[in-house]
């Protein structure tokens, strides 16, 4: 990924994490503590994206991007705001920007907001517009699980649980549909998606690879085993394969100390992993693009009986 | 008359599965916890099953499935009952050879067993094996023995006993005095005693009041509730009928990880058996007590072990902490009076009700009775799960139990209580384990991971692995805890990459006390424990991290050179062959060189060299070397 990223917020440490994490990702970013310096800014260099903070001292967030958009209604906008209220999302909302994080974020989250942000400008400026990419027989069978849980109390993490196991992850709009269907505000079903580690809102690969983060895997190497993972697919952690067939996850604790260490590839364990474990564990999934494996693959077409 | 309804079906049942055991010659009890199925229990089941067939002993031996039976290190394992012969590590290629053996010859099979680490001499028997001699069951007391799946094994263990006496011959006084006179304090990690817990959430008067079982165990390092939940799932039922009845709660929630989809397996078909056996629902033994259970499933945030966050989450919000008072015992779940109590601590509630207060206490210490269940993991021997009594020794538990450090290394320090626990090092390693002892550690108790280091640990990146995870999971809720746990990574990070201050030590503990003592909730003020107890112990590593850019465990690799001793290598490859970066030159035979720009200290020389010829020395090490 690369463009160029303007952050603005009065908290220098939200400034030094945004810039930490976007910059691991490839952008270039810059900073600005307030909405003046941020306009004085904008209006000297052009940024493919500006991410703001809402509640600041002298000029806000709602200020600074109104100002913003009638130099430039171009101007790709995401809000960061630790009061995701309603109204002033809404506002936020009618003045153009393309998204919101809810502070406080994690780093998953800022990257995937930052990235959707960019599609969607390359993808206006392309003239596409993003269109409904979902079967409507998946659509119809949430819609049907909304309506098994609406009346229940505290149904919203069943819904999005059982909803992200149909379409397999929580994109905007489904997560819109389901507070529209629950009568839940969006921005409330967005920050449950946010807290819980166990929602994505990115697509996940055909087959999902978790690695174990436990005490016990760190004391027995499981760093090397990421690094290994990582290189054969040439994805990063919280990435999808380019022929979309897994994508790599790590987990807090299987619960699997013994194995140590273990990762878990849909629902199969792989314990006392080396290197090449892992990677072998791989090829009973799929084919990997990169390592020539020969072998495997008609062991897993020749069972038939 | 104690149980009208359920008596013929308990009865029946009962009878049912100890003949069921008895028209067997035998019955292997094959473990089926989450580490057996990994090392390929699934495939010694068929290829058992098979071969018993093959030579026409299906209709005398039988294999059942088990719960985790603790001893994962050596997994598959399995026991063969009534002869009560240990196997471990069995694999397909040796299932025709055993059942030869063992069950047409009769001669148990040697190769299969445990042996003993020095002489080499096979032992036949479970209670003979140290990993399983020093333990006593009580929470894990029908691991191996039963079936999860089916409640009729859970009866002829005298199961639901308990409940039917807590229902119809006691009063919920009775029951909550037991509990309090047993002495049992919650095993999630604080030890606030149970009964104390039951009887604040009695006395609130409510039409509504909630039973909470708390099985969202997120400390990395921990797996007892996991293992629970899938042995023995109706000891956690039972558990929390007799707490319902005390607390006078007619609904419950079992919270659950997603992450254990085997456990929430388990525990659902446990609940819909129950549900047919009249052991939930309405008219619980006839005795007009009725209760209700449900699963709910976490999504992941280690913060909802915390009981509000955690009774939040079951709301479907996020799962954030709030202050107390008021406490969940008056305000809870959907601000109903709410008792949560942990997995472990509930499956252990049947056995004092049927035992009493006095045959609990008989275990363990004044302050800390009965027993506790460990984790035990990292660089010991015997890697599984223990049960032991409460003052058991660190040592014991170490050494004989786990059987010493992999490798013969150095025993360095052992974790406890995971992200909110400490390093308790060496010179402490003769403390009895109990409540208060691990606190004045500056360690604590926790849920009941223990993972053991060696010299290979550097304890600088330890904490840091361990602020890593909170500062991860901190909810973003209180600022302490949001931004000091950040503060006090980068600083750590700072120190593993070369780039601490002498000063640096100081405001690390400075700040760490802060955070204890301002933040909202116990993830918070426990978070700084790993630097703290680190920095106690461990002084000398982080001095040594700042002043000499030296990790002395070559874990990090800013501040380590990793050189070949050239009087001791014997120039045999090995390290030439592991290195990823092909960094290692020099002839056969005569002594090897790392090319120190190219080497990416990753350590694979250093763990496969034979011969200790991999010195590790400071960074500053690399520009002093001449090619």
């Amino acid at each position: 990924m690369s463009g160029s990223v303007l952050v603005v917020d009065d908290e220098l440490v939200v400034i030094k994490s945004c810039e930490r994490i976007l910059t691991a990702e490839g952008y270039n970013v810059d900073s600005a503590s307030g909405g003046a310096e941020a306009l004085r800014k904008t209006e000297k260099t052009s940024y493919d994206l500006v991410l703001t903070d809402l509640k600041m001292p002298g000029m806000d967030g709602l200020t600074l991007i109104k100002l913003i958009k009638r130099a430039n209604p171009a101007q790709g906008i995401v809000v960061i705001t630790g009061y995701p209220t309603q109204e002033t999302i809404k506002e936020a909302l009618e003045m153009g920007i393309i998204d919101y994080v809810p502070k406080p974020f994690t780093p998953a989250v800022l990257t995937d907001v930052t990235r959707r942000a960019f599609q969607w400008i390359k993808g206006t400026v392309g003239g596409e517009k993003p269109k409904d990419e979902f079967p409507p027989a998946m659509i119809a069978e949430l819609d049907r699980v909304i309506r098994e849980y609406k009346n229940k109390p505290g149904c919203a993490i069943p819904v999005l649980q059982r909803a992200q196991e149909i379409v397999g992850y929580l994109p905007p709009l489904i997560q819109k549909r389901i507070a529209k269907g629950l009568n839940i505000s969006p921005a409330e079903i967005h920050s449950i998606v946010s807290f819980y580690s166990f929602f994505t809102m990115k697509p996940r690969g055909d087959h999902t690879v978790r690695v174990c983060l436990g005490t016990a895997c760190y004391v027995k190497g499981i760093e090397t085993i990421i690094a290994k993972l990582k290189d054969t697919l040439m994805i990063d952690v919280g990435g999808i394969t380019a022929d979309k067939k897994f994508s790599l996850e790590t987990v807090r604790c299987l619960g699997a100390c013994g194995l140590a260490p273990v990762m878990v590839i849909d629902h199969d364990t792989y314990g006392s992993l080396t290197q090449k474990k892992a990677v072998d564990a791989l090829g009973n999934y799929a084919s990997l693009q990169t390592a020539e494996m020969s072998e495997g693959d008609e062991s897993a077409a020749g069972k038939g009986d | 008359m104690r149980y009208k309804r359920d008596e013929r079906y308990k009865r029946n049942e009962r009878y049912n599965a100890i003949n069921a055991m008895n028209n067997f010659r035998a019955n292997i009890m094959l473990c089926a916890g989450t580490g057996c199925v990994a090392s390929g229990a699934t495939n010694v089941k068929s290829v058992l099953e098979d071969e018993l067939k093959k030579k026409g002993l299906e209709d005398e031996i039988k294999v059942v499935l088990t719960g985790c039976n603790g001893y994962c290190a050596k997994g598959p394992v399995m026991s063969v009952y009534p002869d009560d012969i240990f196997y471990q590590s069995v694999t397909t290629e040796e299932i025709p050879k055993l059942v030869e053996e063992h069950f047409l010859k009769g001669r148990p099979y040697e190769k299969l067993m445990f042996k003993e680490p020095e002489k080499k001499s096979a032992v036949p028997l479970m209670k003979d094996i140290p990993f399983f001699k020093y333990q006593v069951l009580r929470v894990l007391r029908n691991k191996g023995l039963i079936d999860p799946e089916k409640i009729e094994e859970y009866i002829a263990r005298d199961g639901y006993q308990a409940a039917a006496k807590a229902l119809t011959q006691m009063t919920p006084e009775d029951v909550i005095n037991v509990i309090k006179d047993s002495g049992i304090r919650g095993r999630g990690g604080a030890g606030f005693p149970t009964g104390m817990k039951w009887e604040f959430c009695s006395k609130v008067r409510s039409d509504v009041k909630f039973m909470l079982c708390n099985g969202d165990e997120g400390d990395p390092g921990a797996f007892m509730d996991r293992s629970v939940m899938e042995a023995d799932p109706h000891a956690v039922i039972e558990g929390m009928i007799i707490g319902a009845r005390a607390i006078g709660s007619h609904n419950g929630y079992i919270y659950v990880r997603a992450e254990y989809p085997l456990a929430v397996k388990r525990l659902q078909l446990a609940i819909d058996q129950c549900y047919e056996a009249g052991l939930l629902g309405k008219n619980i033994f006839d005795s007009g007590f009725d209760f209700d259970l449900e699963i709910y499933q976490g999504a992941g945030a280690f913060v909802c072990g915390e009981e509000t966050a955690l009774m939040r989450s079951i709301e479907g919000k996020r799962g954030m902490p709030r202050p107390r008072p008021p406490f969940p015992a008056h305000k809870g779940l959907w601000d109903k009076p709410s008792v949560l109590n942990n997995v472990e601590t509930l499956a252990q509630i049947p056995l004092i009700i049927m035992n009493g207060a006095d045959w609990y206490k008989s275990l363990g210490t004044e302050k800390s009775t009965g027993t506790k269940v460990f984790a035990l993991t990292g660089a010991v021997n015997n890697i599984g799960l223990i049960e032991v009594p409460m003052g058991t020794p660190l040592k014991t538990i170490i050494f004989d139990i786990g059987g010493g450090i992999k490798k013969g290394r150095k025993f360095k320090a052992v974790q406890m209580g995971g992200p909110s626990g400490g390093c308790i090092p060496e010179s402490l390693i003769d403390i009895p384990v109990t409540y208060e002892d691990v606190v004045k550690t500056g360690a604590i108790m926790g849920s009941g991971g223990m993972v053991v280091m060696d010299d290979n640990n550097c304890m600088v990146s330890t904490a840091k692995f361990f602020l890593e995870f909170t500062a991860d999971e901190s909810c973003g809720k209180c600022v302490p805890c949001r931004v000091g746990t950040r503060i006090l990574l980068d600083m750590l990070i700072d120190i593993t990459e070369g780039r601490g201050k002498e000063s640096d030590i100081e405001p690390l503990e400075d700040l760490g006390r802060d955070i204890i003592a301002a933040s909202l909730c116990g993830l918070g003020q426990t978070a700084p424990n790993p630097i703290l107890t680190t920095i106690r112990y461990f002084k000398d590593e982080y001095e040594s991290h700042i002043k000499d850019k030296w990790c002395k465990a070559g874990v990090c690799r800013s501040l380590c050179t990793f050189m070949i001793d050239e009087k001791t290598c014997t120039g045999c490859g090995a390290c030439m062959r592991a290195c990823p970066a092909k960094a290692i030159t020099g002839e056969k035979k005569k002594p090897h060189n790392i090319m120190q720009e190219v080497c990416v200290r990753c350590r694979s020389c250093y763990e496969t060299c034979k011969f200790n010829s991999i010195r590790i020395l400071p960074a500053s090490a690399r520009e002093k070397v001449i090619w």
